[in-house]
């Protein structure tokens, strides 16, 4: 995978290699959970009766769903690394990785953490009430859905630090694919006005027309950090220092 | 969005069209960008119709409330300052700095009218009750025309460059000022296909 003769175990890259593969099978589990297991996603109308939201918020699948995303949310991290070691590969203001490593981080406090804790709390205990597990719906969706300006900047100094940088790490195209990103965070907006229609929460435009660009996306900027992994020559790698002393050490004791 | 032509045309002194050069105008990447904005405003605009075809007559009633005469003066403002930018992009390939210079002033000067008069044109409507959440018209109104003022905005900072691209520098990057006039003529179409679609269709 790393490419030349020296085993995946003793490549350089190592550390880069492991955060890029936890990204799949962070999204993979994501995709089992989110679906199949607990059918969260696609996002259930916000105009559901009143016992359709009971019964969804109380189902146990939703609670093993909730728990086994609150612990992959570690996951987040680690896969957020390997886009931030590439874009420290870039010629531009450290400004733009720390706002992104900050976006990121709040972003998925409150995109991800925050819908997972309102979709366990109703199964977690029986018998509340049905207008809390109501209002503990809504804030599960709109906080999935509607956590707009954490992600925007995030995406903005992702996007912008693509296409400033002189070093060329990633293609330009894109960084304005991912100023898309960006946009589409402000699609996303309507979710807080309408309650139905193409502008709700599951709606054509806020939801899934958003979803198409973001998946394409996540594809494309998956196989260009790939290759920025690939193309990383070793003597630039952050760890390049560690490697010189086996090189030096055994020498000193064959002398 | 600098220069992708700089290792392609060394030891150029004259400025050489970008037709002579065998290549797009601009960054070709900024091409990409175009092309995928146009999708996804396309989608918007699929969309809206779809919708407007389904609740034609919320729709008319909607279309009816806009202020057509805002609507006009900012398309004709924003014709202009595109006019500009093309001349302005004319200038510099030729090498008249000071002439491209003007000419993207006035770009500039003619598109941030085009912020001002939309205030003008939002906040009468809003404290009127044309709220986005009014219905489905009015959602994709201020949706529509919001994404598109954030593209000019963008193209204000983008003509901010431009001008001190040719203002600071002895030969200007001519490929730069392609590139973001190519954004802007974008923001230009989008804008034609707005307005024919909001104020005018009936």
């Amino acid at each position: 995978m790393s490419g030349g003769e020296t085993s995946w175990r003793t490549s350089r890259k190592l550390d880069q290699w492991i955060a890029f593969w936890s990204v799949p099978f962070f999204f993979t589990l994501f995709g089992l959970v989110f679906v199949p297991l607990s059918w969260m996603m696609p996002p259930r109308s916000p105009q559901n009766s009143t016992p359709h939201i009971v019964d969804f918020m109380q189902s146990h699948n939703l609670l093993i769903a909730c728990v086994i995303l609150t612990l992959a949310y570690g996951l987040a991290p680690v896969s957020n690394a390997c886009y931030l070691i590439q874009v420290k590969r870039m010629s531009v203001s450290p400004a733009f990785r720390y706002s992104m490593m900050i976006g990121a981080v709040t972003g998925a406090i409150v995109g991800m953490l925050f819908p997972m804790f309102c979709f366990g709390l109703g199964a977690f205990r029986p018998g509340y009430s049905s207008a809390v597990l109501t209002m503990l719906y809504d804030f599960g969706y709109l906080a999935f859905i509607g956590s707009l300006g954490c992600f925007c900047v995030m995406w903005m100094a992702f996007g912008l630090a693509i296409i400033l940088d002189e070093n060329r790490i990633l293609p330009k195209w894109l960084g304005y694919y991912t100023v898309w990103q960006y946009v589409t965070e402000l699609m996303a907006a309507p979710v807080w006005i309408a309650k139905s229609g193409p502008f709700a929460w599951n709606g054509l435009m806020t939801f899934w027309f958003a979803m198409i660009l973001y998946v394409s996306w996540q594809f494309l900027v998956y196989i260009c950090i790939y290759r920025a992994i690939k193309n990383q020559l070793e003597a630039e790698l952050d760890n390049a220092w560690a490697d010189l002393r086996p090189t030096v050490a055994p020498a000193k004791s064959s002398a | 969005m600098t220069d992708v032509a700089r290792g392609s045309t060394p030891q150029v002194d004259k400025p050489v069209r970008a037709e002579a050069r065998g290549q797009v105008p601009g960054d070709s990447s900024m091409w990409f960008f175009v092309i995928g904005d146009l999708l996804i405003f396309g989608g918007y605009f699929v969309g809206y119709m779809y919708y407007r075809g389904r609740n034609h007559e919320l729709f008319l009633a909607g279309q009816a409330q806009l202020n057509l005469d805002i609507g006009t003066v900012n398309t004709i403002v924003l014709l202009t300052s595109s006019l500009f930018v093309a001349l302005g992009t004319a200038a510099a390939r030729v090498g008249n700095r000071a002439e491209s210079l003007r000419r993207f002033w006035m770009a500039l000067a003619f598109g941030a009218a085009f912020p001002i008069l939309k205030l003008f044109e939002w906040i009468p409507e809003i404290s009127r009750g044309l709220t986005p959440g009014k219905d489905l018209f009015f959602m994709y109104y201020y949706v529509m025309t919001g994404l598109h003022l954030c593209h000019v905005a963008l193209g204000l900072v983008v003509i901010c460059f431009i001008i001190r691209n040719v203002k600071e520098s002895v030969a200007p990057k001519i490929s730069f000022v392609e590139t973001g006039a190519t954004y802007w003529h974008m923001v230009d179409v989008l804008w034609l296909v707005l307005f024919a679609l909001l104020y005018l269709m009936r």
